[in-house]
């Protein structure tokens, strides 16, 4: 497989992209916002003292709705389709996943211990309350990933194959565990726990921010570091070790990374399917195999992605919104596969 | 004597006049059916700039613009309808979306939806001040108890007779699966209220097999469904679950079609009228209920 465009010039244009989107996903919304005064709320909001009468209300919805739920977008998009670069290059198999090594089963499973367990048992203590969801989740994606790896161990070494099953299996049994607590929900926690599973970037702080925005950029700096490792795991594992790389090592990163990243964002937007999958899969057709692009290509789109995605959700049916997991699927799936078509002919 | 009198009266009348420049809410928002149609009951229909999902009754709500769903509100979506007050129950949320929207200047205001009559009057105490119709809610209020306390004669008077009927509540959404209305449910309180025994032993509404429903052999089945209406809810309840036809209720044809509207959001105007349909179906050989209650 060879790249459609050479490799510096469209990380340029992907990273003028993604730039144009963050503009878009600023300067749109169901309020409408006349331009100056959105500029000038965003200047005030970067500390340029200039009038701000008659911005407070652009400086709100910029400040404390659009930005942090914008940022949110590029940080959940990002992470998604890193991991998935991570996973398909660990699985040597371009539909891997992220969700395949049991993080997202798992985080499912501890959002739905949450929201039900929390209202079956009476309530929870309203200080807990809004971190309980995340926690849950986030722990829920590290154990069972956790549980998934020890099962690939074997003499010291991982299978990566009886990772991939054990990783079937264990998002199986999530899957079962959360059809329980969907059985023993009540109707109104069944709702909230069907809106979690389509993800949304709606209502996000800068409180819900910071966590994840730390694990992304600690996983985007990581593995980009790891790229020729990648790039000689393509060629199989034992190539890859007589080339001099410690790749259990580098396995066990591959899966941290993807955990503590997907588990991350799981936690803050709820399920976002797809991105992880299709993205690096596009980029791969973009600017070929090699990781040392593949990656920056891939968290630029993957945050441009989401973004667009984002904003066709609060924008086709305002004052409602739609769950970003269906857009994410409407507008990436029926591209993949004009792609797909296309790189046949 | 009297001038004190006309002196407090005038006092009263002042402080109203006050609280009403005081700016009352003048662009609402309502999130939860049964308060959307209180607020219309109390006269303030064309003060709504927008209504959630669960806001179906009257129709006319269908040409406002939808919020979505309570539990998924989006705060600028929101704000761009530019509401004075946002009313709804303590199941809206997100909470980070309700912390947004104060910050916008929205009023939040939470209502019960506890189906039981001290909620009901915790709500339109609060409708009616925030609508300036407190007059008109002490008056709806009124007549409400009146009409539940001569149900409830009624249907005492009709249990001296009759035994209380067994009532199966179920509950469908386009052709899915059946749910039973279990305890806990403002479906449960209607059909206790009406003088029926709830079959539903568990809690909410929960999936129940055709053969548990065989089994419970109720003498009565409620069924709320989508939008089919009266016979045709009936047909079709009865041909996608032929089973039912074997209940006794199948078999004496005693299925009740109402308005699934009528369960969301606690206690709201058209409940009575329910009710009343509801007792006249348990105890169909009773008196029927007199013309000031059926009216």
């Amino acid at each position: 497989m060879t790249a459609m465009f050479r490799p510096r010039p469209t990380l340029m244009v992907l990273g003028l992209l993604l730039l144009l989107v963050f503009w878009l996903s600023l300067a749109l919304g169901p309020v409408s916002l006349p331009l100056s005064d959105t500029l000038l709320a965003g200047l005030r909001l970067l500390g340029v003292p200039v009038d701000g009468s008659g911005t407070q209300q652009a400086e709100l919805i910029l400040g404390q709705i659009r930005m942090p739920r914008s940022l949110l977008g590029i940080a959940v998009g990002s992470v998604l389709a890193l991991s998935g670069v991570a996973m398909q290059g660990l699985f040597r198999n371009p539909l891997a996943d992220p969700g395949l090594v049991g993080v997202s089963g798992g985080a499912a499973l501890g959002a739905a211990l949450a929201i039900v367990g929390g209202s079956l048992l009476g309530g929870v203590p309203p200080a807990v309350e809004p971190y309980l969801l995340s926690v849950c989740a986030f722990a829920g994606g590290l154990v069972v990933t956790a549980v998934v790896y020890r099962f690939g161990r074997i003499d010291g070494q991982t299978n990566v194959a009886t990772m991939l099953l054990a990783g079937v299996a264990m998002t199986a049994m999530a899957g079962a565990g959360v059809g329980l607590f969907t059985y023993l929900a009540d109707d109104a926690t069944l709702r909230t726990l069907t809106f979690w599973n389509l993800g949304s970037l709606n209502g996000a702080s800068y409180q819900r921010l910071w966590p994840l925005l730390i694990v992304a950029v600690g996983v985007a700096l990581w593995l980009p570091r790891r790229a020729p490792a990648l790039n000689a795991m393509l060629l199989g594992e034992s190539e890859a070790r007589h080339l001099g790389f410690d790749i259990e090592r580098i396995k066990l990163e591959l899966v941290i990374c993807t955990a503590l990243g997907v588990g991350a964002a799981v936690a803050a937007a709820g399920l976002i399917g797809f991105i992880g999958l299709v993205v690096p899969h596009l980029m791969r057709l973009l600017v070929g195999p090699d990781h040392r692009v593949l990656l920056p290509a891939s968290l630029l789109a993957g945050a441009s992605l989401l973004l667009l995605a984002d904003l066709v959700a609060r924008l086709l049916l305002a004052p409602a919104e739609l769950p970003i997991g269906i857009v994410t699927a409407l507008i990436g799936a029926p591209f993949f596969l004009y792609l797909l078509v296309r790189g046949r002919s | 004597m009297r001038m004190t009198t006309l002196l407090a009266c005038a006092g009263v009348l002042l402080s109203q006049l006050a609280t009403a420049a005081d700016a009352l809410p003048q662009r609402w928002v309502s999130a939860g059916g049964a308060f959307s149609e209180w607020v219309v009951a109390l006269g303030g229909e064309s003060k709504l700039v927008g209504v959630d999902s669960t806001s179906q009754y009257p129709r006319s709500l269908h040409s406002l613009p939808g919020i979505g769903y309570q539990r998924a509100l989006a705060a600028e979506g929101i704000l761009a309808l530019r509401p004075d007050i946002l009313v709804g129950s303590n199941e809206m949320g997100a909470p980070p979306v309700l912390e947004q929207l104060k910050a916008g200047g929205v009023r939040i205001e939470l209502l019960s939806a506890k189906p039981d009559v001290q909620a009901l009057e915790h709500n339109l105490t609060q409708l009616g001040q925030l609508l300036g119709n407190q007059a008109q809610a002490q008056t709806l209020l009124d007549g409400y108890r009146q009409r539940l306390q001569s149900q409830a004669a009624w249907v005492k008077q009709a249990q001296q007779h009759h035994q209380a009927p067994r009532v199966l509540m179920l509950l469908s959404h386009s052709g899915g699966n059946l749910q039973v209305a279990g305890k806990d449910t403002l479906a449960a309180w209607m059909i206790n209220q009406a003088g029926g025994q709830s079959l539903g032993d568990h809690n909410g509404y929960k999936p129940v097999s055709v053969e548990a429903m065989l089994a419970l052999d109720p003498e009565v089945i409620i069924f709320a469904g989508g939008r089919l209406e009266g016979d045709a809810a009936r047909a079709a309840l009865l041909q996608q679950n032929p089973i039912l036809a074997q209940t006794r209720a199948g078999r004496d044809g005693r299925v009740v079609v109402i308005d699934p509207t009528l369960l969301v959001g606690g206690l709201g105007p058209r409940v009575p009228d329910a009710l009343s349909m509801l007792s006249t179906a348990f105890y169909p050989s009773a008196q029927a209920q007199t013309a000031e209650i059926k009216r």
